[in-house]
């Protein structure tokens, strides 16, 4: 049988110039829950469906606040996302103690590419195995990055990263020229309406399992979760869709 | 029991008897700096409508000696901030590579397109004020103070005047007129006669200002035996800096010095 | 390809017994997927320019920028792994601020290259780590004026011996391409990624060596051969990024950054035309065979 020889680590090249590790942490973001990012002009959102691992259990964060300004949503292994968004605050708090100003977004976004380059790097290391949507808004207005394994980082539009992503991101750019001057209420629309065209079929977003975060307008970065993103679902799909788990015990 | 700050964390000598200081080293401890070397004197700044206007003379003494007559002790850092530096020069210098490396850094992260030398504005004058009382804390701290007395004058982030000082402790301090060293007894009281306060600051015009500013570095030159008629004047506003290096005093009058008993020989 | 299978191309630091090093090979083929990235020296300065193929429409136009500055003289412009770029150019600002540190004046492009060879040779030595998967141009105009020391804030004495000579020459354009190897070479034009064939050639005849090319014109050219070199890969859209640094008296005042808009736009559209006239010959051509058919 086949045996690939050149994907045991991350210090070694295939012929072909490739280093598989690297691409197999990229899988790992695939099989996370699908998350999205849109900006316009003003503002910055991020939409993500959480998965719990049973009936029972709580949900995965997939929206973590990181500044007052900015947040990111994950795909893939949580607790590197952790790792990651510790950093960020670490290196966010300090932007603020030494300087007194917020943290630039491209800059923190570079960091912690930086930080996953060296991981492909050397041995003994592991890439990290998750992808971040980095959002927010700075002096120079709202961004989104998207961060990868590989210590890749883009400046982007709108994305979506994790599993069936490309759906979303096939409404995405069908939607794409909308997106600038959009308002704050259209946007959130938009980031969900990308994130159902995800779905699979048996799935429908729920207020348990949607994450929103949005930033701008001179707005703090807010995190909805649970009976907040009722309206944001309510507006989005109509009435109907949520109700089942809007249920409350009687 | 000893309450006061010094005894704290210490083992107390009514219960475990005075302190053994026999392996200490015998030439005492580590010491840093104990004082400056190459000096320069007062910095002097004042607020005003719709800027900051900041004077310091291009002298550098060596103790009593006028050792370096040419240096320039403003830098400007970028468009919206100049600093003016008393106190030691060499510590000055350090401070001037610190801040080099800062703007370089700045640069990197956002790099403008203007092509302008001294384009990195996104540090407005309050960050590197924030960022130079951290360095003055940290040194001062580690028992190794960076011997300067600092005036950060610029625009805020919302281009709003600002003027604040930073002294050897990690001191801040902020006010409508500053002045470091010799200044801050002499020339002070000057420049509150002209703005006492932010109000009056608000609605000062630049001419008013400058002049306030020149008269009192006219004063200092009479009375502070370290300072020099050369001097630097920055002027810091919304539309950039002016900076000019090479200036001299203008309409000096000695003649009160004919009435001045006491000093030195005496003819009558 | 045979030494496929044989062990020797397993890992990095190691011989194969005809004396090559397969991971560093490899490494390389790394970079010859990457957008094409070309330097030009000039006789007042040096062109960086990249081809950045767009891979979907989501990403921000404009954004995302590949050529980076060091210190302010200096430019780097990668191709390959993206990421092993970013951490090249980090360690190449750290050298930079190094030398500042250690010599309080900015670091000569000769000795940048020259550390950064080291740098990438490092990463061949050793089993536990692999080469970086990156081509980079690296290029800086040195200041051919008489650089105060950091922290300088006086001049001196204006009389009396000063130990200085007159006239001396200091300073210039300067390229070197440092390769996965680690090894580098100056050059007067130099080409790397997919596309670096075409480009070569193109640079081949430029006679760069005779150094008369201007900034200006390096501009133009430097777009033109980016978009000759895309030619071979025409179905897909890109971006192109320049960046130039000039002599103190020139446009960029002894600074890198990036080509004003306007100017690069201008560089785009004659590169375009160039183009088109090519593909309009070639239709000519044709429409000459098959001139007597048309007619009937």
């Amino acid at each position: 049988m086949f045996r690939n020889n050149y994907d045991n680590d991350s210090v070694t090249f295939s012929p072909q110039g490739r280093i598989f590790q690297v691409e197999y942490a990229g899988e790992a973001v695939k099989q996370g829950s699908v998350v999205v990012g849109i900006v316009s002009k003003t503002h910055a959102v991020l939409a993500a469906l959480k998965r719990n691992a049973e009936e029972l259990s709580s949900y995965q964060k997939k929206v973590i606040p990181i500044d007052t300004h900015y947040g990111v949503a994950l795909a893939g292994l949580a607790s590197d996302a952790r790792v990651l968004s510790n950093f960020m605050r670490q290196e966010s708090l300090r932007e603020r103690l030494t300087y007194g100003r917020p943290m630039n977004l491209s800059e923190i976004a570079n960091r912690i590419g930086e930080r996953a380059q060296i991981n492909t790097q050397q041995y003994g290391r592991r890439p990290y195995g998750v992808g971040l949507l980095i959002s927010g808004v700075d002096r120079n207005g709202p961004h989104l990055f998207e961060f990868q394994p590989s210590g890749m980082v883009n400046e982007m539009l709108a994305t979506s990263i994790g599993a069936r992503s490309q759906m979303a991101r096939t409404y995405l750019e069908k939607n794409l020229d909308q997106f600038a001057d959009a308002t704050k209420e259209e946007l959130i629309k938009h980031a969900l309406s990308a994130l159902k065209d995800s779905l699979s079929q048996d799935k429908e977003l729920t207020v348990d399992n949607t994450s929103v975060g949005v930033v701008g307008g001179g707005d703090l970065f807010k995190l909805y979760e649970g009976q907040e993103v009722s309206p944001m679902l309510a507006s989005a799909f109509g009435e109907g869709e949520g109700e089942e788990s809007m249920e409350v015990d009687t | 029991m000893n309450h006061l700050p010094q005894a704290w964390g210490r083992p107390r000598d009514d219960v475990y008897g005075a302190y053994n200081a026999s392996f200490l080293p015998q030439d005492g401890p580590k010491q840093h700096t104990q004082s400056p070397i190459v000096t320069g004197t007062s910095v002097v700044a004042m607020k005003f409508k719709d800027g900051v206007v900041v004077a310091a003379d291009n002298l550098a003494s060596y103790g009593s000696l006028a050792r370096f007559t040419d240096v320039k002790r403003l830098r400007q850092f970028n468009t919206r901030a100049v600093l003016g530096f008393g106190g030691d020069v060499s510590d000055m210098q350090h401070l001037d590579r610190l801040l080099t490396s800062l703007s370089l850094r700045e640069n990197y992260a956002d790099p403008g397109s203007s092509g302008d030398e001294t384009d990195t504005a996104s540090l407005d004058a309050k960050n590197l004020h924030t960022y130079l009382s951290k360095v003055m804390y940290k040194r001062r701290t580690d028992f190794n103070p960076l011997w300067n007395h600092i005036l950060v004058a610029g625009l805020d982030d919302a281009d709003k005047p600002f003027l604040a000082s930073v002294d050897l402790l990690g001191t801040t301090f902020s006010a409508p007129s500053l002045a470091t060293g010799f200044g801050a007894h002499l020339a002070v009281p000057i420049l509150r006669r002209v703005a006492p306060d932010e109000a009056a600051a608000e609605t000062l015009s630049m001419d008013d200002a400058v002049n306030a500013v020149k008269e009192a570095m006219k004063v200092l030159f009479y009375r502070d035996a370290r300072s020099l008629d050369k001097y630097s004047i920055a002027v810091i506003r919304k539309d950039g800096v002016q900076l000019k290096e090479d200036e001299k005093l203008e309409g000096q009058s000695w003649a009160f010095a004919e009435t001045i008993r006491g000093y030195g020989t005496q003819i009558h | 390809m045979t030494s496929i299978g044989t062990g020797y191309d397993l890992s990095n630091s190691v011989f194969s017994p005809d004396g090559r090093n397969f991971q560093v090979e490899y490494a390389m083929k790394a970079v010859e997927n990457g957008g094409t990235a070309i330097g030009i020296r000039c006789k007042d300065g040096v062109v960086f320019a990249m081809e950045k193929l767009v891979v979907s429409k989501l990403v921000k136009p404009g954004a995302n920028k590949k050529i980076s500055t060091v210190d302010k003289n200096i430019g780097i412009v990668c191709s390959g792994l993206m990421p092993d770029g970013r951490h090249f150019v980090s360690r190449a600002r750290d050298e930079a601020a190094s030398w500042r540190g250690l010599y309080k004046a900015p670091i000569p492009t000769s000795a940048l290259a020259n550390r950064m060879g080291s740098y990438v040779q490092a990463y061949t030595l050793y089993s536990s780590v692999r080469p970086f998967g990156l081509t980079s141009i690296l290029g800086g105009w040195d200041s051919e004026a008489e650089l105060p020391v950091d922290g300088q804030v006086g001049s001196g004495p204006k009389v009396g011996a000063g130990g200085k000579k007159e006239g001396q020459k200091r300073g210039g354009p300067f390229l070197y391409m440092i390769e996965p190897s680690g090894l580098y070479w100056g050059y007067y034009g130099a080409a790397t990624g997919k596309g670096r064939q075409s480009a070569k050639s193109e640079l081949e005849k430029l006679n760069l060596s005779e150094g008369d090319i201007t900034l200006e014109q390096g501009v133009k050219e430097a777009a033109r051969i980016i978009y000759v070199a895309h030619e071979d890969s025409k179905d897909k859209d890109f971006e192109l990024e320049m960046s130039w640094v000039s002599s103190l008296d020139g446009p960029t005042k002894g600074r890198h950054e990036e080509v004003p808009k306007a100017l690069r736009e201008e560089a785009e559209a004659l590169a375009k035309k160039v183009i088109e006239g090519e593909d309009d010959d070639d239709e000519e051509a044709e429409g000459g065979a098959t001139g007597d058919q048309m007619e009937e």
